[in-house]
């Protein structure tokens, strides 16, 4: 799979979540492999990973259920609710799956401030559940901002104490797939791949390269306003926004490209700044969000 | 013989949520509903651009994040004392329409409809409750519909993309209005987009909901609850094809006009530290959790004093367009019939939108401002309070719909909407209380916006002992 020697924006672009996912169909039709299971954990954060998740489309989720993972958990989506839905998290523990995390771990008060579940009586942290999980899993994903570097949940004075998934699991590999959200394609199509093909190329942060191979800047459809140096004076404006605070330059993300919600948009072409939501260092290091 | 069942976690909804119910021969007869997931916003914020508070304070909930940008924009605008003009605001009320949608649809059939209909098995093993009364071809038909509803409350992400760049957590709702320069490509794309929603709405979706009410409607005589009704307004305009509801309350069976002095937020029965009840708060609470008699970090906002319920059903009982009553299955139903209604409204706000640019302007931060932003959103009443000092926030205080439906009780032991919903109710099963999680949700939970300031008692044990 290892391209890397022709141009990454057009491997971006060849390389999309659908085509992957029709490798990966083929490739479980043909080898008669069974699904693998789906275990989807929501942390702290605001459960906008699951919702964006829900926003995709070829691959929408119907398809990623059908024909891709079998989902074993879920809050949001579980029929279940109590001890029956954490019995449901138990028995996925003892299969062969994927897990997803989003949101970041709490460690306050011995993790308190996230609690998962009640289970006979005992209080079962969201940091217990997720390190029982990543203990049995075959691949984990860190899914959102919040879960690969920490983001807005971690944000300064961090009142929660929380960490990201990825630091929490530092006895693991774990992929990151940062955004907030993560485009839907950016975790199916990493899904796909590792059914297909095992791990993806990651780079240095352990994010696959497939989709965080560029900068926003790189495949701005401004770029050409930043090379001639016509800046936007205010939001609104057609031009570069690298004044008003753009942070596309030192953001590794396929936005301007793939586009957001069956394609149409991206935060620059609604004429406001990338605020770096899939970077490290978001928001403390990202912020002011817009300066003039 | 009394039995205490705890439900943790509360599935399908947005966060963490822990229902702690007593039970006497088979009646409730106390509840308690604590928030379990900790973030503490109102604390991040200190210190940070006032202008970033829009896109901060959205990622409090990735389900509903675009009300946050609403609300904070309106309080940045009170603040900065910026006007939108009237094509920005409808545009900005589009957006926040199609929020509306989004939520109303994936409420419906993800949240809702594995309470009632069995299947559609695309998660777990098949699960089945005790109380599923469905024939076999309205359960099929449902289930049909929960697939494809996926494609029509992804539409309405789309439509806010379109304007807002993207969703969840939007770039286009800002100071002055919108950033997007609307043009006539974009407006036909959100009528085709509209049009299939609006036809997926009114063929399926009604249907369904009337056919859920009808094999269970018992559910419009248990979750009434505190039956004070509060909106902040939505939609309020002159022109009545985009009006929707004024400001207002009903206390005891009185309807009044909103008077927003009339909040106050409790924390007798929470774990902070403070004297005050007032709104917005001194600064946000220092946390105590060995604070005397209090259980629960969620606060108790109160109107006059009073618990009020916030939401779809509220708005509809005081617009006057829905008058059957107040209970559990009444909130599915008003919540049906308002997307239907918002998606008129939206329809015609679309229609009357001009071919301009977006309003924006420099804006210059104040040194010294205080603001308000109070609007009625999906889930209830919304208020952002922002205070500016050197330019930088001194102060913000956000009180969510959520924590007005799943609040702690006041000092008077007066218990919230969602508590106070609970108790009387029969539980036919006490090993599989299925009463329960439905008149919780009916209510339409968001634990990620409620919890923006609340913990979880740490010493749950302790407390079980102590009220038994």
């Amino acid at each position: 799979m290892n391209k890397f020697e022709n141009c990454p924006m057009i491997d971006s672009k060849s390389q999309t979540a659908m085509t992957l996912i029709n490798q990966s169909i083929d490739y479980i039709k043909q080898n008669n492999v069974p699904k693998l299971n789906l275990i989807w954990l929501e942390a702290t954060g605001c459960s906008g990973n699951i919702i964006s998740l829900l926003n995709g489309e070829n691959p929408g989720l119907y398809f990623l259920l059908k024909e891709m993972v079998n989902l074993k958990y879920d809050n949001s989506l579980s029929p279940y609710q109590g001890e029956r839905a954490f019995e449901e998290f138990l028995e996925a523990l003892n299969t062969e799956f994927i897990l997803v995390v989003e949101g970041a771990i709490s460690l306050k008060d011995g993790g308190l401030y996230s609690v998962f579940a009640r289970y006979k009586g005992k209080i079962i942290t969201t940091a217990k559940a997720v390190r029982m999980a990543a203990d049995k899993a075959k691949y984990i994903l860190a899914v959102g901002t919040c879960s690969s570097f920490g983001g807005i949940s971690s944000a300064s004075p961090n009142p929660s104490e929380s960490i990201s998934t990825f630091d929490y699991l530092n006895d693991k590999t774990v992929i990151r797939i940062p955004g907030c959200p993560a485009h839907p394609d950016w975790v199916t199509g990493t899904i796909a791949h590792l059914i297909s093909f095992g791990m993806p190329l990651l780079d240095e942060k352990n994010r696959p390269l497939m989709f965080y191979s560029l900068t926003v800047h790189d495949g701005c459809t401004r770029r050409s306003f930043f090379n001639k140096g016509i800046f936007a004076q205010k939001l609104g404006d057609a031009e570069c926004m690298f004044k008003l605070g753009c942070r596309g330059p030192v953001t590794k993300a396929d936005c301007p490209i793939r586009k957001w919600n069956q394609y149409v948009n991206y935060p620059i072409g609604d004429n406001t700044p990338c605020i770096g939501c899939a970077q490290d260092n978001f928001p403390d290091g990202m912020e002011p969000f817009v300066r003039y | 013989m009394s039995n205490i069942i705890y439900i943790n976690p509360i599935t399908r909804i947005s966060g963490f949520l822990e229902i702690e119910v007593k039970i006497e021969n088979n009646e409730i007869v106390d509840a308690k509903s604590s928030g379990v997931l900790y973030r503490g916003f109102e604390k991040m914020l200190l210190g940070r651009s006032p202008l970033d508070a829009i896109y901060f304070t959205e990622r409090i909930c990735g389900i509903c994040s675009t009300a946050h940008s609403m609300a904070s924009a309106l309080c940045l605008e009170d603040a900065l004392k910026i006007t939108p003009t009237l094509n920005s605001n409808l545009l900005r009320n589009i957006i926040h329409g199609c929020e509306f949608i989004q939520n109303h649809i994936r409420h419906f059939y993800q949240f809702v409809i594995p309470d009632y209909v069995k299947g559609p098995d695309i998660i777990g093993s098949s699960y089945s409750n005790n109380d599923y009364r469905l024939p076999d071809n309205l359960s099929y038909r449902i289930n049909k519909n929960y697939i494809e509803s996926l494609t029509f409350s992804r539409a309405a992400h789309e439509m806010i993309a379109v304007l807002g760049g993207k969703a969840p957590h939007n770039h286009g709702i800002f100071v002055g209005g919108v950033t997007c320069n609307i043009d006539s490509a974009k407006i036909i794309k959100l009528q085709s987009l509209l049009k299939s929603i609006k036809d997926f709405v009114n063929t399926k979706m009604l249907e369904d909901v009337y056919i859920i009410s009808q094999y269970y409607s018992d559910y419009f005589n248990i979750g009434i609850g505190c039956k004070n009704l509060m909106t902040y307004g939505l939609f309020d305009f002159d022109d009545k094809s985009i009006f929707y509801v004024k400001p207002s309350v009903l206390i005891n069976g009185m309807k009044y006009s909103f008077e927003k002095n009339n909040i106050t937020e409790n924390v007798f029965y929470s774990w902070y530290e403070t004297q005050s009840n007032s709104v917005p708060f001194e600064s946000p609470p220092d946390t105590n959790l060995n604070k005397k008699d209090a259980y629960s970090f969620v606060k108790a906002p109160r109107y006059k004093g009073y618990p009020m319920e916030t939401g779809p059903l509220s708005r509809m009982y005081l617009s006057g367009i829905y008058k059957r009553g107040i209970s559990a299955m009444d909130r599915i139903v008003a919540r049906a019939l308002e997307a239907d209604k918002i998606i008129d409204i939206v329809e015609n706000m679309l229609n009357m939108l001009e071919i301009l640019p977006s309003n924006q302007d420099i804006y210059e931060i104040p040194d010294i401002a205080i603001g308000a932003g109070l609007t009625d959103t999906t889930r209830g009443s919304l208020a952002h309070y922002i205070s500016i000092k050197d330019k930088k926030i001194e102060k913000y205080d956000i009180i969510t719909p959520s924590t007005w439906n799943l609040s702690s009780r006041s000092e008077n032991g007066t218990r919230g909407p969602v508590e106070n919903a609970l108790i009387g109710t029969y539980i036919s099963s006490l090993s599989s209380p299925v009463e329960i999680g439905r008149i919780v949700r009916s209510f339409d939970p968001c634990i990620s916006c409620a919890t923006h300031v609340a913990v979880k008692d740490k010493k749950p044990i302790d407390f079980i002992i102590d009220i038994l």
